[in-house]
C-alpha cells in the first residue's frame, strides 16, 4: 500500500498504521475510557440524510467561508493537534504548508513541536494558535506574545483538558513524549526502523513554546496525561478567560463548548468564535457528540459569533451535513493526522484535495454552489 | 451453482460474481464513498411491517398497473443501466427481449451498446428511454427525436449524475470502459476466460447512441466517470428539463427527484411521472434513501403525477411496501443486472418470474386483489 492507494480516511488510517511504532499509532488513534463518544462523533452524521434538490444549474462551485473576519477557500480547516514531528519528521512544517497550499486555516497547539515563529516565517494564510492555560503565568504571557508577534489571526483557548483523559490505549502502549523505549515499546519501535531513523536524524524533538519553562516533555519523558494533569491550572475560571480575550485584542475563540448556557457566555465574555468539540473523544467519554449538540448552539448564538463544529469528519458528506445545520466551518484533527503520519506534506495534500473534491462534487449532487446555499431544508432526521 | 437454483437476488449477485471479472462485478455491485446510502436504500424496508387482511377472497389478484401511459402486466420494471454488453453478450437485447415476455418496461440508458433502432426493431415490448443532458445541444436533440421515430413510450431526464460519483471500488479494481488490461486487473481477466471469449468474440463494444458524435468511450479508453464529467452539462437546470418535455411531448419522467420542492416543480413543467432514486446509492452518499422520502413526495403530488420507486428493491414485498406508500411502479438496476450477467435473457426471465411469483403470492397473502387495495393503512412504522 502507498499513497497512490489512499483514496479516504480509512485507507490513510492504515498506512499511518503501517509506518508508525504502535504507541504513537495509537495516541493517535485512541480515545478516553470506552470509546463511545470518539465512534459516535463519526456514527451522529449517519442519523441524518441528505435531500438534494436537482436541476440547479452547478457548473462551479464556491466552497470558500469567512470566519474570524478571514476567508477561507474550503469550509474546514485543520484543528491543532500536538506533537506533530512524532508523527512525521516535518510535523507542522507539513501540515502548515499543505493549509496553505489551499488557503485554509492552520491550528497551532500550544504542544506543537516546531515554533510559532517558524511557521509564521513559513506560511501566510490564516493561523490559529491553541493555548492551554497553564500555573505558570510566565509561560502563559510567553506564548500569548509570541503569538501575537508571531502575528496568529486567531487565538484559541482549549477548555476541555482540564485534566488529562483516561486514555486507555496509551496506558497499554506506554505512551510518553519524547518516546521512552521501554521493554513493551521496544519492539514497535523496532518494527519501524524508518520511523526511528527519521526521528534520530532530523532534527531534535523539541516543545518549542514551553522548553524556556519546564523540563516535562523536553529532556524528561512526561506522558500527556501527565503534564495536563500537572502543568494546567485547574482553577481555571471565566473571568480567566475574559482577562485572556481582552489581554489577546484579537480574534478569540474557546474550544471544547458543549452546553448552550457557555455558548452563551462566551459571546458575552467577548468571543467571536467557538469550536463545539468533545476534543475528538479523547477526554469526557460518553460526552456528546458536536454534530448532535450543534443544531441547538447554532440556534442560539450562531447570529452573535463563529460557531464551528469539530471532531468526526471523515468525508465531505459529513461536513455538508454540519454547515446544513449552521455551522459556519468544519474542523478536524485525525482528518489529516493519519494522512501525515501516511506521508507527510504530500499525504497533508492528499488528503485536503480529495476532502475538497469530495465537498466539491457532493455540493453538485446537492444542487448547491455556495456555501450559503446549504441548509436545514437539505436534511431530514430519521 | 446455475441458474435454476438463483430463487433470489443474493444467489443472482452470487453467480454473477462467480461469472464477471472483478472490476465488472465491482462496478455493478458498489456505490459511492462510504456505502452508507446504497445499505440504506434496501434497509430503509425493513423499518416498517406489512398488515394482512384475512379472508379476503381474493382469488387470483390483478398486478397490473399503469406507467408512461402503457399498461404492464406487473408493478416492476428494468432501470436504465450503461453497457450492459460487459455484463452479457447479448447485453440490452437480452434485457429488452426478456421484458417484453414479461410486458413490463426495458429501459435504455443514453449509454448503451445498442442503438435504439435496434432495440424497437426487435421488441415491441413497454419501452422507456434515459436521457442525459449533454453540452452538446445536438446530440440531446437527436436522441430524443430517434426515440420518438422508433416508438418508444416514455422517457426519463437524470439529473442527478451531475457529476460522477466517488465510486472507491472502481478506483480500486481500475475499472474503465472498454476494459483496459493493466496489470492490476489483468489477473481479475484472466481467471474469467469465458468472459472474455465472448467479450472478444462478439459485437465490438461501443456506445452505439452516442458513437457518431463523440469519440468518448468508443475509440479511445475512457473511463465512465471521465465521461460523465466531459459530456454530461453540469449547467443543467429546470429550462433545459422543460425543453426536453416540449420536444418530446409524451409520458415524460424526471429520475432522481428527492426534495417535495422538486417534485413539484417537476409537476409544473408538465412531467407525467417522476422517479425518486438516489442513483442506486452510486451518487451522493448520505444521501436519503427513496422509501425513507416516498411518503411525503407522494402526499405533496401523488395525485398528479406518477411516482415511481427507484432503488433498494430486491423482494415482492419491497415492491408492495413502495405500492403501499404511493408507488404506482418500481424498477430496479443491481437486481436486473446480476440476473443479466448470470443467465443473459434467460437470467433477467428468471429474475422476472421469481419477482412475479413473490409479489402474487404476498398479495394473497396480504389479502389485495389489486394494487389499489394495498394503502398507507396496511404498513406499521416501527418507530
Ligand atoms: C493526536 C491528537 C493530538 C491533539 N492535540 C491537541 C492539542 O494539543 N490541543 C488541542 O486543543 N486539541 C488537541 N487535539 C484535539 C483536536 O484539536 C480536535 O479537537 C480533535 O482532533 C477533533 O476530533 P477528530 O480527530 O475526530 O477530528 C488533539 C487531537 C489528536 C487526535
Ligand atoms: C451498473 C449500473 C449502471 C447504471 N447506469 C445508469 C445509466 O446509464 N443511466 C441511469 O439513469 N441510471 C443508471 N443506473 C442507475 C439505475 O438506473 C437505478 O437508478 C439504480 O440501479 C437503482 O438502484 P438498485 O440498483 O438498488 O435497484 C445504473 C445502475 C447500475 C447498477
Amino acid at each position: 500500500m502507498s499513497l497512490k492507494n489512499c483514496h479516504n480516511f480509512q485507507d490513510f488510517r492504515s498506512l499511518a498504521k503501517r509506518k508508525l511504532p504502535s504507541p504513537i499509532f495509537h495516541y493517535i488513534d485512541g480515545a478516553a475510557d470506552d470509546e463511545i463518544t470518539y465512534n459516535r462523533n463519526t456514527s451522529a452524521f449517519n442519523d441524518v440524510d441528505l435531500v438534494p434538490n436537482v436541476l440547479r444549474g452547478v457548473e462551479s462551485v464556491d466552497l470558500s467561508t469567512t470566519i474570524f473576519g478571514k476567508k477561507l477557500d474550503l469550509p474546514f480547516y485543520c484543528s491543532p493537534t500536538a506533537l506533530q514531528r512524532l508523527f512525521h519528521y516535518d510535523g507542522e512544517r507539513a501540515v502548515g504548508k499543505a493549509a496553505q497550499k489551499f488557503n485554509t486555516m492552520f491550528g497551532v497547539s500550544a504542544l506543537a513541536t516546531v515554533s510559532v515563529e517558524e511557521i509564521s516565517s513559513l506560511i501566510d494564510t490564516p493561523k490559529m494558535f491553541q493555548f492551554y492555560f497553564h500555573k505558570d503565568r510566565g509561560l502563559n504571557d510567553s506564548c500569548l506574545e509570541r503569538a501575537k508577534a508571531a502575528k496568529f489571526d486567531v487565538m484559541a483557548l482549549t477548555v476541555d483538558t482540564i485534566t488529562g483523559g483516561n486514555r486507555e490505549r496509551d496506558l497499554r502502549t506506554g505512551f510518553t513524549s519524547p518516546p521512552k523505549l521501554t521493554l513493551a515499546s521496544l519492539f514497535s519501535f523496532a518494527t519501524k526502523p524508518m520511523w526511528g531513523i527519521n526521528y534520530l536524524t532530523k532534527g531534535k524533538f523539541e516543545l518549542p513554546h514551553l522548553q524556556d519553562y519546564v523540563e516535562e516533555g523536553t529532556s524528561t519523558n512526561t506522558s500527556i496525561g501527565n503534564y495536563f494533569s500537572t502543568m494546567l491550572d485547574q482553577t481555571m475560571n471565566w473571568n480567566d478567560a475574559e482577562k485572556l480575550c481582552s489581554q489577546w485584542g484579537g480574534h478569540f475563540a474557546l474550544k471544547g463548548i458543549m452546553s448552550v448556557e457557555d455558548a452563551k457566555r462566551a459571546v458575552d465574555i467577548g468571543c467571536t468564535g467557538i469550536m463545539v468539540s468533545n476534543h475528538g473523544g479523547r477526554q469526557l467519554d460518553g460526552s456528546r457528540s458536536p454534530f448532535d449538540q450543534l443544531a441547538e448552539i447554532v440556534d442560539a448564538v450562531g447570529d452573535k459569533l463563529d460557531v464551528i463544529c469539530e471532531g468526526g469528519f471523515q468525508r465531505g458528506t459529513h461536513m455538508l451535513k454540519a454547515l446544513s445545520l449552521g455551522a459556519k466551518a468544519c474542523a478536524g484533527g485525525r482528518l489529516y493526522l493519519y494522512a501525515l503520519a501516511a506521508a507527510g506534506q504530500a499525504g497533508v495534500e492528499r488528503a485536503l484535495g480529495q476532502y475538497k473534491s469530495e465537498l466539491e462534487r457532493d455540493m453538485k449532487l446537492m444542487g448547491c454552489t455556495k456555501i450559503s446555499d446549504l441548509s436545514r431544508k437539505n436534511l431530514r432526521f430519521r | 451453482m446455475n441458474l435454476n437454483d438463483c430463487l433470489n437476488f443474493n444467489d443472482f449477485r452470487k453467480l454473477a460474481k462467480k461469472k464477471l471479472p472483478a472490476p465488472i462485478f465491482h462496478y455493478i455491485d458498489g456505490g459511492s464513498d462510504d456505502e452508507r446510502t446504497l445499505n440504506r436504500n434496501t434497509e430503509a424496508f425493513d423499518d416498517c411491517d406489512l398488515v394482512p387482511k384475512i379472508l379476503a377472497n381474493v382469488g387470483k389478484p390483478d398486478l397490473s398497473t399503469t406507467v408512461f401511459g402503457r399498461k404492464i402486466s406487473m408493478p416492476i420494471f428494468l432501470s436504465p443501466a450503461a453497457m450492459q454488453r460487459l455484463y452479457h453478450p447479448e447485453g440490452d437485447k437480452a434485457s429488452a427481449r426478456a421484458a417484453e415476455k414479461f410486458n413490463t418496461f426495458y429501459s435504455m440508458s443514453t449509454m448503451s451498446n445498442n442503438s435504439i433502432e435496434q432495440i424497437a426493431n426487435l421488441s415491441s415490448g413497454p419501452k422507456l428511454f434515459q436521457l442525459y443532458i449533454h453540452k452538446d445541444q445536438s446530440i440531446t436533440d437527436d436522441l430524443i427525436d430517434r426515440c420518438k421515430r422508433a416508438n418508444f413510450d416514455g422517457l426519463c431526464l437524470t439529473v442527478d449524475t451531475i457529476v460522477a460519483g466517488n465510486r472507491e471500488r472502481d478506483h480500486r479494481t481500475g475499472f474503465t470502459t472498454p476494459p483496459k488490461l493493466t496489470l492490476k486487473s489483468l489477473f481479475s481477466f484472466a481467471i474469467k476466460p469465458k468472459w472474455v471469449f465472448d467479450y472478444l468474440t462478439n459485437e465490438k463494444f461501443e456506445l452505439s447512441n452516442v458513437k457518431n458524435k463523440t469519440d468518448k468511450g468508443t475509440n479511445i479508453t475512457k473511463s465512465v466517470i471521465e465521461y460523465i464529467n466531459e459530456q454530461y452539462d453540469p449547467g443543467m437546470n429546470w429550462s433545459d428539463a422543460e425543453y426536453v418535455v416540449k420536444r418530446w411531448d409524451k409520458p415524460f419522467a424526471i429520475k432522481g427527484v428527492m426534495s417535495v420542492e422538486d417534485a413539484k416543480r417537476a409537476v409544473d413543467i408538465g412531467c407525467t411521472a417522476i422517479m425518486i432514486s438516489n442513483h442506486g446509492g452510486r451518487q451522493l452518499d448520505g444521501s436519503r434513501s427513496p422509501f425513507d422520502q416516498i411518503k411525503l413526495i407522494s402526499d405533496a403530488v401523488g395525485d398528479k403525477v406518477d411516482i415511481i420507486l427507484d432503488g433498494g428493491v430486491r423482494r415482492g414485498t419491497h415492491v408492495l411496501k413502495a405500492i403501499a406508500a404511493g408507488a404506482k411502479a418500481c424498477s430496479f438496476g443491481k437486481a436486473f443486472l446480476f440476473s443479466l450477467s448470470a443467465g443473459g435473457q434467460k437470467g433477467v426471465e428468471k429474475l422476472l418470474q421469481n419477482m412475479h411469483d413473490e409479489i402474487q403470492r404476498n398479495m394473497i397473502l396480504m389479502g389485495c386483489k389489486n394494487l389499489k387495495d394495498l394503502n398507507y393503512s396496511r404498513l406499521i412504522f416501527r418507530r
